[in-house]
């Protein structure tokens, strides 16, 4: 009996009506929990709507317009962009170098990608208290430390120039885990012999090796990495709001954060809405950018 | 370029000498790593006027494990906010896959008009955070009554953007020649994916099992905003009993609660380790 | 808002575990409150109520993180109309929330119901001070649940190094400071005292120094904020502390557990955390209170923290069975809860009575404190038209920006109230 063979139109029809089934669930889904709420997002920017108010009026472009002009949104702005900027290269720079290092051992490996792994699995409340003691200038074994060796006391959450980075090293130490996790899939693809053929080439050192082989076939892993670590990044917010809450003196006050201050706490949901909007724009250009550069490497035959 | 010959003293030197150079750095990483937990441990096990004081001591001079342990578990439901923890996770993964699955498949391995339209509909997906359609969701649940239930807990986190681009990943780097004998043996698209594909994408399905849970078991933001009935709090909601800002809390049992709720992560993380770096190898991420 | 959630509906998927509420017979109140921390006192207070009035169950919604956090939740659900029955609500956002919640029609006129009760009742329970916490507009609206005024923790020992009476301790701000510095040169690592005003979540701290010179915050519909004379002398004050006290201008939950590990004199807080203070401090070494310097001994009163049960509760008999137990919360016997379990002031005038707190104050002076100043507790203000929280932010970096020594106080206080306004005059 002979199976029945696809004319190439009825293949493409079926192939379009099954593309459409498959992707209905989520596209519905799409729809509901992020395009809806994203247009009413859109039409309340334009309103000066407060929660708990019983009516509320047009405003035109007015949100948008304070928006560019104020001054704690730019300092938002500015505190993210530093916040991303030493979590960036910290958090996939040292997730590598842990990667690379557990990548070989045998006996060791287990043990340490558990430990660095943890810290993905911790709750903040908990561990918020726990940085505040570990940090506090007086009290806590990091200043004790400090003062061991010579240093004055430093008060790593109450400095406002102080404050970012900490929360940045947090942030780092949140993230080393789950960054190394990928990392060590992307290297366990690289086939040994390449190794193997480099070392006889004259290839000897760890360096060299790194330099030649190991760092080219990474490329998409480290692509991938980067675009993930700064979406996260970006998106900070847990961190400052059980934290500093925004201190000391708005020097920690993060994108998010501002707007949910804006929202949640002053309730002026229009305004915060359009700060909303504007963050999704920010957040979409940089990972466009990169997803765009991410594709063109991983497209190989 | 020749090989400079090596004597095997000078070779076991150097191995040594990187072998302590990795170690240090593993462990300096480590111990940066572990301070909080360690930390956190052992407040659990501390007495309370022992566990601000100005001389750091590591170990505790009275125990007081079996109180703090014994207030988390009993004057508060712990259990009750795992089994919640679970029920939600496991809701949430369930869905995931089963939206995501489908969906990759489509557009990996299918050709249809629209199809990059929703790739970059996907990819706004992932740009988004929970607190932006928040209040949006949270008012829409509250019109249709269903505030308070598992479903509003569940419910923004069913679509993982994640899930549809980890998968579409691997399903692009399955074999094209498979999927067209069995469309040429007559299996509808519908059986090639569940019955073909999915079985050997079961790595990459572990994979994200674990990323999932992770995230969703700790999630605080939303659960917040919907729950007010305390039988549904979720772990970190229910760890909120212990901390607050004006009475303050018994930091012994709170960090024992934490421990407590922390554990099953980490137990399942031991567990899917293998099945996790498989999964990820498979994406095909290079 | 309709259409959106019919869309909605459309999805809902199979194994939805709705929590569905005991349906009884009985009358069940649904109660908010906030500090998750408090339920150690208002469990108890429910179980005795509920022994009393078997007829009324009283179940708890899952508490709100902090009084702020509280009011968002009854903001969104006044809109959703998923209002709890009864709410404890912080004071100095009681006005802006009766204000919403009245124009929606949403909440309790109290006095009706106390008035029912008999004049005798009301001269009995509570003080006229108390009740006027409770009243916005001229209305009585909440019934003061919890009250704290601020009070002064200190550490006998180090006093008595510096050579200060801890019996007898300062009653003027003048006083303060120079022990404080004495007990700063007794040890290079301890700082003569804390008040943190600089990271409090809310004006209290900064209101209690402008009020206990006799000054006023609001002057009907414009802020003062003290005055130029009383204004400027407050954050003189502040910056004193740093400069002569040595001060830590650090997160309050770290100065407080600076204060409870020895290295701090004389601290400054809430009376509701003395239970907590006292337990981690243990035996390192000896805790007393006193009250809240006041220079102005005519004039000056301070802010009263805490909180005022409110009724948004709908229909006659849930209404009925909530001021049952609101009056059972306001009652002795809660009150004594209350106060045993965290320094919290109470509201009930016999609570302190021999029957109830008497023999606990007995053995307990510390916490006795917060009583002894009582009449000197004024209404917590916030700042008209609403923004309270907002302003409160602006200002605490000015101020923050003062005790670092990056600003002059007078031009401090002239940016204060330069910012103060225009918020206030914001949309």
């Amino acid at each position: 009996m002979t199976a029945p063979r696809r004319t190439r139109d009825r293949q493409r029809l079926i192939e379009t009506l099954a593309g459409y089934g498959f992707a209905m669930p989520a596209f519905v889904l799409l729809l509901l929990t992020n395009i809806v709420p994203l247009l009413v997002l859109l039409y309340l920017s334009f309103t000066n709507y407060q929660l708990g108010a019983l009516d509320w009026h047009f405003l035109g472009l007015d949100n948008f317009r304070k928006a560019l002009g104020d001054p704690v949104l730019r300092r938002s702005l500015t505190n993210t962009f530093v916040y991303v900027a030493i979590v960036l290269p910290g958090a996939v720079g040292l997730a590598l170098l842990v990667a690379v290092l557990l990548h070989r051992r045998k006996r060791t490996r287990a043990i340490y990608e558990v430990i660095y792994f943890l810290p993905v699995t911790s709750t903040l409340i908990a561990m918020a208290t726990v940085w505040q003691f570990i940090l506090h200038p007086k009290l806590g074994p990091v200043n004790g430390v400090l003062k061991a060796l010579g240093f004055g006391e430093v008060a790593f959450l109450s400095e406002p120039s102080l404050v970012l980075p900490t929360l940045a090293a947090i942030g780092i130490w949140q993230l080393i885990g789950f960054n190394m996790v990928l990392f060590l899939a992307g290297l366990s693809a690289i086939p040994r012999d390449l190794y193997e053929a480099a070392e006889i080439d004259g290839c000897h050192s760890g360096v060299d090796r790194f330099l030649t082989i190991t760092w080219p076939l990474l490329g998409p892993t480290t692509m991938f990495v980067i675009v993930t670590t700064s979406i996260t990044a970006f998106k900070v917010f847990d961190t400052v709001a059980v934290m500093t809450r925004g201190g000391p003196m708005g020097s920690s006050e993060v994108l998010l954060y501002a707007i949910y201050l804006e929202g949640y706490q002053y309730f002026h949901m229009g305004y915060a809405a359009a700060l909303t909007l504007i963050f999704l724009a920010f957040v979409l250009v940089f990972s466009i950018l990169q997803t765009i550069v991410l594709e063109r490497r991983v497209h190989y035959a | 370029m020749s090989a400079r010959p090596i004597t095997p003293l000078a070779a076991l030197v150097r191995r040594a000498a990187s072998l302590l150079i990795v170690h240090a750095i593993l462990i300096a990483g480590a111990v940066f790593i572990l301070l909080p937990f360690v930390w956190m441990l052992i407040t659990s096990i501390k007495s309370p006027s022992e566990i601000f004081s100005a001389t750091f001591t590591l170990w505790p001079r009275h125990f007081n494990a079996a109180q703090n342990y014994g207030f988390a578990l009993e004057k508060v439901p712990l259990l009750r906010f795992a089994l919640n923890g679970v029920i939600v996770c496991a809701g949430i993964l369930v869905v995931q896959v089963l939206v995501a699955v489908p969906c990759a498949y489509a557009l990996a391995k299918l050709t249809f008009p629209g199809r990059s339209v929703l790739l970059a509909l996907v990819l706004l997906g992932l740009c988004i955070p929970i607190q932006v359609p928040a209040l949006p969701l949270y008012m829409g649940l509250a019109d249709l009554g269903l505030l308070n239930t598992y479903f509003a807990i569940m419910m923004p986190f069913f679509l993982s953007v994640f899930a549809i681009f980890l998968f579409r990943q691997f399903f692009k780097g399955y074999p094209d020649e498979i999927i067209h004998a069995a469309r040429l043996d007559g299996m509808s698209e519908f059986e090639i994916v569940w019955r073909i594909v999915v079985p050997s994408a079961w790595p990459a399905i572990a994979a994200f099992a674990v990323f999932s849970i992770v995230a969703h078991w700790n999630d605080l933001y939303w659960p917040l905003i919907v729950v007010s009935d305390t039988n549904l709090a979720t772990p970190p909601l229910g760890m909120m009993f212990f901390a607050d800002a004006e009475t303050g809390s018994n930091y012994g049992a709170l960090t024992a609660a934490a421990t407590v709720l922390t554990a099953p992560l980490v137990i399942a993380f031991l567990v899917a380790r293998r099945r996790f770096i498989e999964g990820i190898t498979m994406t095909g991420i290079k | 808002m309709r259409k959106f959630g019919m869309l909605l509906g459309s999805v809902a998927l199979a194994g939805t575990i709705a929590a569905a509420g005991a349906r009884a017979d009985t009358t069940t109140l649904d109660v908010l409150y906030a500090f998750p921390a408090f339920a150690k006192f208002y469990e108890p207070i429910a179980q005795e109520f509920m022994k009393r009035h078997p007829e009324i169950k009283v179940e708890f919604r899952a508490p709100a993180p902090t009084y702020d956090d509280g009011h968002q939740t009854m903001m969104r659900t006044a809109v959703t109309n998923q209002l709890p029955d009864v709410y404890f609500s912080g004071f100095h956002l009681l006005t802006e929330l009766t204000r919403t919640l009245e124009k929606r029609n949403q909440i309790v006129d109290l006095d009706p119901l106390l008035a029912a009760e008999g004049k005798e009742f009301r001269t009995k329970n509570y003080s006229d001070r108390i009740i006027a916490l409770g009243r916005v507009d001229g209305k009585l609206y909440g019934l003061p649940f919890n009250a704290s005024s601020p009070i002064m923790y200190y550490n006998v020992e180090l006093v008595k190094k510096a050579g200060g009476d801890p019996d007898h301790m300062p009653d003027t701000w003048e006083g303060i400071i120079a022990l404080g510095k004495k007990i700063k040169a007794t040890g290079s690592d301890v700082a003569g005292l804390a008040y943190n005003v600089h990271d409090w979540p809310d004006v209290w701290l900064y209101h209690a120094m402008i009020l206990q010179q006799g000054g006023t915050v609001v002057a009907g519909d414009k802020v003062t904020l003290g005055g130029p004379d009383i204004g400027v002398k407050t954050l003189t004050t502040f910056r004193r502390f740093v400069t002569e006290d040595g001060m830590p201008l650090i997160d309050w939950d770290q100065s407080r557990q600076q204060f409870i590990a020895g290295k701090i004199g004389i601290f400054f807080d809430t009376p509701a955390r003395l239970r907590q203070v006292t337990d981690l401090i243990g035996d390192k070494f000896t805790l007393k209170t006193a009250v809240f310097p006041i220079d102005n001994k005519a004039k000056g009163g301070m802010p009263t923290g805490g909180n005022a049960a409110i009724i948004t509760a709908k229909g006659p008999e849930k209404q009925k069975a909530a001021w049952e137990f609101l009056k059972f919360a306001t009652g002795p016997e809660a009150q004594k809860i209350v106060v045993e379990g965290t320094g919290y002031l109470p509201t009930n005038l016999r609570a302190t009575g021999p029957d109830y707190l008497g023999p606990f104050y007995d053995k307990n002076p510390n916490f006795k404190t917060v009583a002894q100043q009582m009449d000197r507790s004024a209404p917590w203000q916030g700042y008209p038209r609403g923004n309270t929280v907002r302003i409160w932010r602006a200002q605490r970096e000015i101020i923050t920006a003062t005790m670092r020594g990056e600003i002059e106080p007078k031009a401090a206080y002239d940016k204060l109230m330069k910012e103060t306004e225009s918020l206030m005059n914001a949309p």
